[in-house]
């Protein structure tokens, strides 16, 4: 599906306004405008493995300062999508993972279960490394923040047909 | 005043008092949140758009299209289902053949979208619907000049395709709220800036960087505690905020309240209905000094 | 028609290039049978001194009283021909042009077809000629009085210049005093010359010019008349003070206990409610704003009466209403900067300075607010030190989808010179100017730009993101696009470049006015490259910043161009006007008033005694004429009568060759056609081209006499430049096409487009394709042409 925002990258004019207001601007090896100037010049490998796309966290501050009106984060959305697609490798690889699992939660349940999030994304990367925010989880427990069962959607909604149809969509296209 | 109430994912779990204030607060001021039956996840801003961004926009326009039976208007209380579900509903409304494929794929279970269907903010219905004269007038308990940092977020006031009712560069409908309840809006120059919420899973050093920054400003400005709205900026505010700390090696100690909870300890309601006991980063303290709760 | 029509044929052979292909004899033979031809000649070159002999000759011997001369395009020799029928004494508008070269002879190789079709055109011609009239040119007295709008540098070198040369000029300004917005800047760029050492000295020659008259407090409410003949109605409002009397000794502001910010100081300092604009004001007198005082608001205080040394405050002063009877009109209203209050009323509630933190914090102001501190012994607003770190934003609300589009233009060179005074006036000074591309087009700039980074001027490629006050100072955030990395630094004094704005009530006058707005809302020009200080109505001139943002070189220019196309059109005292225009057969008007509205040059008006139309400002293009719903206008030489006859005319011819007939508007299109002759392109020959004024002038009826006569296909064809534009021609025909399926001839035998002249090929491929449509599509059937003629017989329009 043509997700909108894209046919709009040629009217930047490299101001840059976007780069200035990202707050995630830090983190990032290539700037927002720079990541819209090389799509527009075709440099497909530097974009889809540049750690700018993945950090994006769709706060809107660029796309609502942009003198042309981009909406960035879509753009960038559309390239992440592109490159897990295409099975570009992202500079950390849990990202697309975590996608993934995302979304198959969402299908199993209707809703999200961070519990099993955790558990999912610790049996696909390193255990150890989520195993880190233990405490955190704990606390979290202690104030009766985490469900240990999930909240479900009732089976009579075809809740499940529609996400099954829906997902495949793309793919019958 | 009734809405079609969309909880999100949040608000069942992690961030139930949220929850639980707003249907508290709700009450006092006669609106009525109906929860949407069987309601699913509003799509999320980004993780499963960025992975089938058809998907998304379908599992939005199930939840609106539902919303559209009960003949209501949405209300949701966490910022980024707000954007989603008003993204989605966006592009229904201008992209007529993906209108048409999510149609085909909603009406599997019978449901049909067209459209008539706003998605408001609930501070939008603050604001506007209710008033900030009929929020001062319940006032049981005024809150003594609490200096409150308001944190608004992104979501609730930036992007074009949102319903919007405040600024996007310098909202005051919370400062409005705030100040209707006797305490002190403090002049926050971060209170749009991102908190990083959305990387707190895959890129928490990022967001622990981002939520850092947000908590030395209201630090800076002598705030007592922050106000926030969306259940994602709190968790982030709130609930990380011992590992920022110790991350960094800095102390805060900085209460971070729902809107909603402010509302409640000034209409004078129960701590516990409001889910005070549930902030990670105890309120109890800073509400005793300044004689309320 | 008392006197029976005796037409005199000329047909020329254009030394082989009409002869070598039309059998020009062959012609002849069918021309003299024609009713009415009293005589047909053919000759070797028509436009030779021979050739004009003989029809003058012919005139006088054979009491001709029609000429229809048939050769080469009426755009070569018209006036020729007419010349010479006018010294054998017959009317020019008596004589009429056959196109039988560039669009007949010149695009077709059949003989046989030319030759059926030259026949056709000439015949077309003659059935013409038999219903044209004498008429004669006007010519009208001017009155050579100017009437300026707006006195900024460029209303008033508008009025030097006319004023010297003699005009008497009434130099119409809304606010107290003459000056604009140079009276608030400090120096100019790139020269630094002292923008009120050179403003002040012509404001002093304004006031004391014989031939000028200011003025002020004025703004027009009403325009009536025509070209050369103006009645501008305008609203004087009071100032509450008698200019005569007030000596400007500042008593009454002294005592005055009403404060309120003072405009010239863009808000920076207080003013009392009694002020004077500023100390070089022109004229030089106080003025009460009405608003604030206390007498107006509560009825109390008149403390400034009692302290006034000239006696010259006069609470009852009224609004007064002048009449002015002028020539042309200058407009020259200049610009507005965009402001939060504007922003919001224009940009949908969107507050495009929230970002900036204007507002906020006392700190960040316009660059106009910058000229007024300069002038101030540059200082922060906030202390009364002098700034240290100064970040200059540019393009704030320009080059915005969400705001506007187009760029200010005096942004970057502002910046940059306010940079250089800044240093000028604070040595240790870091300015530092935020770009997004430096704009240093004009003369003297690119130097200008070079000196400023030379002085160390800080240069960051990157639009402003944001900036928060930060206690007593600001943190300015951007994008160094070079460096490739955020910038954050802490500034004592940010300045924005706004946007800038037509004025306020630009709208309301270009609708006085009859013209047009652009699509960036600033008054539009009647043509970007040649006629760039005229609007679409003639006798009204635009100059300055009322045309788009420009410096003040560039406006002085223009305003140097607009005096001397006043003066083009003023000069000789006398205007001549075209007889070919409109006018109303009363006994069918029914006062709908429908005509009003379409008149692209608001010649149309409404009196008590009926609908007139002004034969001074009418352009003869017809566009009211199709739209009257009774069929009560008639066009002088392009009488219904005259188009009917040319259309019936047009469509004989034989065989079972589909005709077309095609309405070009006679300058553009009919040009255009020419073209295509003179590059010798063919097309098919059953076009059969009529010229008309425009195709506005073309209603359904004329399109039923052609399908009645003959024809199986119509086209028309628009100028790109005609004030009867695209969207307005699809819409007409379109309308016709709905009508005809009512006498069941199909849509697609009209077609329609627009042209520019030199896109011939576009014509011509028109041409083509339609014949190929038409040749597919069966003729109509003489049954169908037969309803139809009937239908016209009964309504009584034959």
């Amino acid at each position: 599906m043509k997700m909108p925002g894209g046919d709009k990258i040629l009217d930047c004019i490299q101001c840059g306004v976007c780069a200035g207001s990202c707050h995630a601007r830090f983190a990032m090896d290539y700037s927002p405008m720079q990541i819209l100037k090389m799509v527009h010049l075709g440099l497909r490998r530097e974009v889809l493995s540049s750690s700018t796309i993945w950090i994006c966290a769709s706060c809107y501050t660029c796309a609502s300062r942009c003198p042309r009106s981009l909406d960035i984060p879509a753009i960038m959305s559309g390239l992440k999508n592109v490159a897990m697609r295409t099975n570009v490798p992202a500079p950390v690889a849990l990202k697309p993972i975590f996608h993934r699992q995302f979304t198959e939660i969402i299908g199993r349940y209707g809703r999200m279960h961070e519990p099993e999030l955790k558990m999912r994304l610790m049996k696909k990367t390193n255990p150890f490394e989520i195993l880190q925010n233990a405490s955190f989880g704990v606390r979290m427990f202690r104030k009766g923040k985490v469900r240990l069962r999930p909240s479900r959607i009732g089976s009579s909604t075809h809740f499940s047909e529609i996400f099954r149809n829906a997902s495949n969509e793309e793919r019958r296209r | 005043m009734r809405y079609a109430f969309f909880p999100g994912c949040s608000l069942h779990a992690s961030a139930k008092e949220c929850a639980m204030s707003a249907n508290a607060v709700s009450k006092c001021l006669g609106i009525e949140l109906v929860e949407i039956p069987e309601w699913n996840c509003c799509g999320s801003i980004d993780a499963v758009y960025a992975y089938n961004p058809f998907l998304s926009v379908s599992l939005s326009a199930r939840n609106l299209a539902i919303a559209e039976k009960m003949g209501m208007d949405i209300v949701t209380l966490c910022s980024a289902c707000f954007f989603t579900l008003s993204r989605a509903s966006n592009i229904l409304r201008e992209n007529a053949e993906i209108k048409k494929r999510v149609a085909e794929v909603i009406n599997d279970a019978g449901l049909k979208f067209e459209g008539g269907v706003k998605v408001r903010h609930y501070l939008d219905v603050l604001s506007n619907d209710v008033g900030v004269e009929e929020i001062s007038r319940q006032v049981k308990v005024p809150l003594g000049g609490l200096r409150v940092a308001p944190y608004y977020g992104c979501l609730v006031v930036r992007p074009k395709v949102i319903q919007r009712f405040d600024d996007p560069e310098h909202p005051t409908s919370m400062d409005s709220v705030i100040e209707a309840l006797g305490a002190e809006a403090v002049y926050y120059p971060d209170k749009t800036r991102c908190c990083g919420a959305s990387l707190v899973i895959t890129d928490e050093s990022v967001m622990m960087e981002m939520a850092k920054g947000l908590l030395v400003t209201a630090k800076n400005m002598q705030a007592d505690c922050l106000a926030t709205l969306c259940p994602m900026c709190h968790l982030n505010l709130d609930a990380k905020q011992r590992d920022i700390e110790s991350h960094f090696g800095v102390r805060f100690g900085l209460p971070v309240l729902y809107l909603t909870q402010l509302i409640g300890v000034a209409f004078g309601l129960d701590p516990k209905e409001l889910g005070l006991n549930r902030n990670l980063v105890s309120p109890m303290k800073l509400l005793q000094k300044t004689k309320c709760g | 028609m008392t006197i029976p029509p005796s037409i005199g044929v000329y047909i020329c052979h254009c030394g082989g290039n009409i002869s070598d292909t039309v059998d020009v004899a062959k012609v002849k033979e069918a021309i003299t049978k024609s009713h009415g031809v009293k005589i047909c000649e053919t000759y070797d070159y028509m436009c030779s001194k021979p050739g004009q002999d003989m029809i003058e000759r012919d005139i006088n011997e054979h009491k001709l009283n029609r000429v229809v001369v048939a050769s080469c395009s009426p755009r070569m020799h018209l006036d020729t021909f007419r010349r010479a029928v006018k010294r054998a004494r017959l009317n020019p508008y008596l004589l009429d042009m056959a196109n039988i070269r560039e669009q007949c002879s010149w695009v077709h190789d059949d003989k046989e077809l030319a030759t059926t079709k030259a026949t056709a055109i000439i015949r077309g011609m003659v059935e013409r000629a038999r219903h044209l009239e004498p008429l004669e040119a006007k010519k009208i007295a001017v009155n050579r009085d100017v009437a300026v709008v707006g006195g900024g540098i460029a209303g008033i070198l508008a009025s030097i210049e006319l004023a010297d040369k003699g005009y008497k000029v009434y130099l119409i300004e809304r606010s107290p005093s003459i000056g604009g917005r140079m009276a608030q800047l400090s120096k100019t760029f790139p020269t630094l010359d002292c923008s009120a050492c050179i403003l002040t000295p012509k404001m002093v020659y304004v006031s004391q010019h014989p031939n000028i008259e200011i003025i002020d407090m004025a703004e027009p409410i009403a325009v009536n008349g025509s070209p050369g003949n103006y009645s501008i109605t305008v609203t004087i409002r009071p100032r509450y003070v008698d200019k005569e009397r007030c000596i400007s000794c500042g008593e009454c502001a002294r005592v005055c206990p009403v404060k309120k910010p003072s405009e010239h100081e863009e808000g920076l300092t207080q003013e009392k409610s009694i002020f004077l604009p500023f100390k070089q004001a022109v004229p030089n007198a106080y003025v009460i704003d009405r608003d604030l005082c206390l007498w107006f608001n509560k009825g109390v205080c008149r403390v400034c009466e009692r302290f006034c040394k000239g006696k010259a405050i006069v609470f009852d002063q009224k609004e007064e209403i002048r009449e002015l009877k002028v020539g042309a009109v200058v407009v020259c209203t200049g610009y507005q900067q965009l402001d939060p209050r504007l922003s919001k009323e224009i940009f949908g509630g969107l507050d495009l300075f929230g970002q900036y933190g204007f507002g906020l914090h006392p700190d960040v102001v316009t660059n106009l607010q910058f000229e007024r501190l300069m002038l101030q012994g540059i200082h922060r607003p906030s202390s009364n030190n002098p700034p240290k770190k100064v970040a200059f934003a540019l393009c704030v609300g320009s080059r915005m989808d969400q705001g506007v589009q187009y760029c200010c233009k005096i942004g970057c060179m502002n910046a940059i010179k306010q940079a250089l005074l800044l240093l000028k006036a604070v040595p240790d000074a870091e300015p530092w100017i935020f770009y997004t591309d430096i704009r240093a087009h004009g003369k003297g700039y690119e130097e200008f730009y070079s000196n400023a980074r030379a002085h160390n001027v800080k240069f960051i490629r990157g639009r402003v993101a944001e900036v928060v006050p930060n206690g007593d100072s600001l943190i300015l955030r951007a994008e160094d696009t070079i460096l490739s990395r955020q910038v954050e630094e802490e500034f004592d004094l940010v300045v924005l470049s706004p946007a800038l704005l037509p004025n306020e009530g630009s709208a309301e006058l270009s609708k006085m006015l009859g013209i047009d707005l652009g699509l960036d809302s600033f008054f539009l020009e009647k043509h970007h490259k040649l006629r760039p200080v005229d609007t679409k109505r003639e006798g009204v001139y635009l100059a300055g910043c009322a045309l788009g943002p420009k410096d003040i070189r560039e406006t002085t220019i223009e305003t140097m161009a607009t005096a001397s196309k006043v003066t083009t059109f003023l000069g000789k005292g006398e205007l001549s006007v075209s007889p070919e225009i409109a006018h109303i057969l009363p006994e069918r008007c029914n006062a709908c008033e429908e005509c009003v509205k379409y008149c692209p040059t608001k010649a149309i008006e409404s009196t008590p005694s009926g609908v007139v139309i002004n034969s001074i400002s009418c352009t003869g293009c017809g566009i009211c004429v199709a739209r009257c719903p009774t069929e009560a206008i008639d066009l002088k030489h392009s009488t219904d009568a005259q188009l009917i006859a040319q259309i019936q005319g047009t469509c004989t011819g034989e065989g079972d060759r589909p005709l077309i007939i095609a309405f070009l508007e006679r300058t553009t299109a009919y040009g255009s056609a020419d073209l295509a002759g003179q590059t010798r392109v063919s097309y098919a020959g059953s076009v059969r081209i009529i010229a008309v004024p425009s195709t506005g002038r073309v209603s359904l009826r004329h399109l039923l006499h052609a399908f009645a006569s003959d024809a199986d296909g119509v086209i028309l064809i628009e100028g790109d430049d005609s004030p009867f534009q695209e969207d307005q021609v699809r819409e007409h025909v379109n309308n016709m096409k709905k009508e005809l399926g009512r006498f069941g001839v199909e849509s697609l035998r009209v077609a329609s487009t627009t042209t520019t002249l030199p896109q011939y090929d576009k014509v011509v491929n028109l041409f083509q394709t339609f014949h190929e449509r038409i040749s597919k599509m069966k003729r109509i059937p003489p049954e169908k042409r037969q309803k139809i003629a009937e239908a016209l017989a009964g309504s009584g329009s034959a």
